[in-house]
């Protein structure tokens, strides 16, 4: 019993996490119709920043979580507009130009990192690295926590935004129909490069969480993406509460296998029930996007 | 101005481009014969300079590196009494096996290499052999540790550092045998891929043979989470777990296994916790740590290029900012290798007959380098392993690699059973 409680935790955690990142994904899909394949990339620039903040300045890594949304948010800001471009281009296909758009980012970013920080793995040292909660027999790593609940504050902020604020609406005009919008006086312009910027903000500031529970290189973001990937296809692109809860069920469907199968075939796992879910509801779980 | 004069004409363009594109045609054979008047020793390195692999990939680039370095300070190797410069060639195989095949044959077929230095994952290393063979190219490996690559038998590799089921199972025996109050209990995790699987295995075969009960043997995927496996070990109460995986991976065992409040009493892995980069990423967490060396600054050899072990040691830290482990000088002394063959062999192996007579030439070294001895196994399960080097226990302590067994090679005591983490 002590077991099982441990794995319902753990997976739920696990889920956490991988949230992090998976829902300033969703928001992009969403508002630029774009699956950004850096996402990876951000998630490690926010864990590189830690990293640096942590070893040079000797402050604690959870102090990179502003830095990180500020840096990376308007980086993105400077960005999204070249995205959008190509987006929206008269070009043939600008859904796949986009998708390889983002994969060359992807690409640049990683190299980026790679010639100037190096090959090592890194960690970051936060205040409540290896500290762990006990629950009765649970024992709750802290640092999962925090991402849990980085996780739900981040989503509870989205929907306020997108479901309670004007600028919200506009958000989901736009995502609904871009030219309808444009034509009502949004600026889809501005408001994807800030949609953008969010999400890098958002990712970079998981990033740091990601650096602190595992470790950081420039060749883990590919993980990063495939795993944002799956929970979107898997919850339907573009839905951000769809995101916590597919990440929720990959979370407690690794832990489950793993404990009680193997971890051999958590992966495997995974896969089949991404794949089980798309034949019976192609359009994910919650089968809408914004 | 007339616009013939603002420039150069159209047909006087065609003419003077025709003219020098034919100019250069004629020249380039004579060019081609002009570097060939200074013929170099064409060295390949297959490794993996991208993709996850990417930390081991460049140690081995660098021992190799180092190796042709050093050797071009010195005017090169000795071919036939004449020095002949190393020039090396690098093939990526992107951490995948069947890239680092096609590397391997570009290198080969493209450049004319003369030997291939071998890649740092065994998984690549098996994928290479077959083109070895194909083109009749000898490759030294200085880093492939997985049995599998010797099982094959195969003709034209030939392996540095001895086998993990030579090393893993007899260091989890001297573990259990140094450790007081007795080790009765062992979980081994090793990461789903050839050579962390077969290290795992070698584990497996080391508990048995030590009379160490295996309470748990998990295959994890190299990216997935390990809470939930390191749970699992943790409710069965293990003395020693044991982990067969790179660098990553071992960090995440040890910040996982202390994020839930887990601390065996021993905890030995394999390749990465030599490398001072692990011990750098978790500080003071990656104290206690014990894991296998085949060769540390300490041991006792010397040879003509590198002089002493620990002045190996030095001069590579000076030239890549950071302590070498054995997979970086088992990688140099590669080149030692090859420089030994080719005096021995006394020509350019210009052609497949003079580089399968390299591959006779290697298989028949019998020499002592900074490294240690090597010297190549001619049958059995190690065929073309160099199995000369001992395995040593280490644990790292403040910081530092220290030998802790056998008891006749220790610098210091092993620290057992570990503290609970603070």
């Amino acid at each position: 019993m002590d077991l099982l409680l441990q794995t319902l935790a753990n997976g739920i955690l696990i889920g956490g996490v991988v949230a992090t990142f998976a829902i300033g994904f969703q928001l992009t899909f969403g508002v630029l119709h774009v699956i950004d394949f850096a996402v990876g990339a951000w998630v490690i620039l926010g864990g590189y920043l830690a990293y640096f903040m942590s070893s040079l300045l000797g402050v604690d890594g959870f102090l990179a979580l502003p830095v990180a949304f500020v840096l990376f948010g308007t980086l993105g800001y400077l960005i999204g507009p070249i995205i959008y471009r190509v987006r929206n281009s008269r070009t043939a296909r600008p859904e796949l130009m986009a998708l390889a758009l983002t994969f060359g980012l992807f690409t640049l970013l990683r190299g980026g990192m790679l010639t100037f920080w190096g090959f090592n793995t890194r960690s970051v040292d936060t205040a409540l690295s290896g500290g762990s909660l006990m629950i009765g027999p649970v024992a709750v790593p802290m640092l999962r926590v925090v991402a849990f609940a980085f996780a739900m504050a981040a989503a509870a902020a989205l929907f306020f935004m997108l479901y309670r604020t004007r600028y919200g609406l506009a958000i989901r005009a736009t995502a609904e129909n871009r030219e309808t919008a444009g034509l009502m006086g949004v600026d889809v312009h501005r408001l994807s490069a800030t949609v953008y910027g969010i999400y890098a903000g958002l990712t970079a500031m998981a990033g740091v969480l990601m650096g602190a529970i595992y470790s950081v290189n420039p060749e883990i973001g590919l993980r990063y993406t495939l795993f944002a990937f799956f929970i979107a296809v898997l919850a339907g692109l573009g839905s951000v509460g769809g995101a916590i809860l597919a990440a929720l069920f990959l979370g407690i469907i690794e832990a489950v296998v793993a404990t009680y199968w193997g971890s051999a075939y958590s992966h495997l796992a995974i896969f089949a029930t991404l794949y089980l879910v798309l034949l019976v509801a192609p359009k994910g779980i919650l089968g809408r996007g914004l | 101005m007339s616009k013939k004069s603002q420039g150069i004409s159209r047909r006087r363009f065609i003419h003077t481009g025709a003219g020098a594109l034919g100019s250069f045609a004629l020249a380039a054979p004579f060019i081609r014969t002009a570097r060939a008047q200074a013929p170099t020793i064409k060295v390949g390195v297959i490794t993996s300079l991208s993709g996850e692999n990417i930390f081991g990939g460049n140690l081995t680039r660098r021992g190799y590196d180092f190796w042709a370095e050093m050797a071009n300070q010195k005017g090169g190797v000795e071919v036939g009494g004449e020095m002949l410069k190393v020039e090396m060639f690098y093939g990526d195989d992107q951490s995948n096996p069947a890239t680092g095949a096609d590397a391997a044959e570009r290198l080969i077929v493209q450049e004319e290499v003369d030997c291939l230095f071998g890649p740092y994952t065994s998984g690549s290393t098996i994928a290479v052999q077959p083109i070895c063979q194909k083109y009749q190219v000898p490759m030294i490996s200085g880093s492939a540790e997985s049995p599998n690559v010797w099982k094959a038998k195969p003709e034209f590799n030939f392996g540095m550092i001895p086998a993990v089921d030579n090393s893993a199972g007899r260091s989890l025996g001297v573990l259990g045998d140094m450790s007081e109050p007795k080790a009765a209990k062992v979980a081994v995790i090793g990461v789903n891929e050839p050579f962390s699987k077969e290290t795992g295995e070698g584990f497996q075969a080391g508990a048995e043979e030590a009379g160490l009960e295996l309470v748990a043997y998990e295959l994890v995927p190299a990216t997935g989470d390990l809470t939930p496996t390191i749970s699992k070990i943790a409710a069965l109460k293990p003395d020693i777990v044991a982990v067969g995986g790179h660098e990553e991976v071992l960090i995440n065992v040890v910040k996982t296994s202390k994020s839930l409040g887990f601390r065996p009493a021993a905890l030995i892995m394999h390749y990465g916790v030599t490398n001072p980069a692990y011990a750098e990423a978790l500080g003071a967490d990656a104290d206690g740590t014990t894991g296998i060396s085949v060769w540390l600054p300490s041991v006792p050899y010397k040879d003509d290029l590198f002089g002493t072990a620990q002045e190996y040691n030095e001069a590579s830290h000076n030239r890549w900012g950071s302590y070498p482990d054995y997979t970086e000088a088992a990688c140099s002394a590669s080149g030692l290798v090859l420089a030994d063959a080719l005096k021995r062999l006394g020509k350019k192996p210009a052609n497949p007959a003079d580089k399968a007579a390299l591959k006779d030439a290697i298989a028949e070294t019998d020499i002592t380098t900074f490294y240690g001895p090597v010297k190549f196994e001619k049958e059995g399960d190690h065929y073309h392993d160099n199995i000369q080097p001992v395995p040593v226990l280490i644990q790292i302590q403040d910081g530092s690699v220290v030998a802790v067994g056998p008891k006749d090679a220790a610098a210091a005591d092993l620290v057992y059973p570990l503290p609970a983490w603070n």
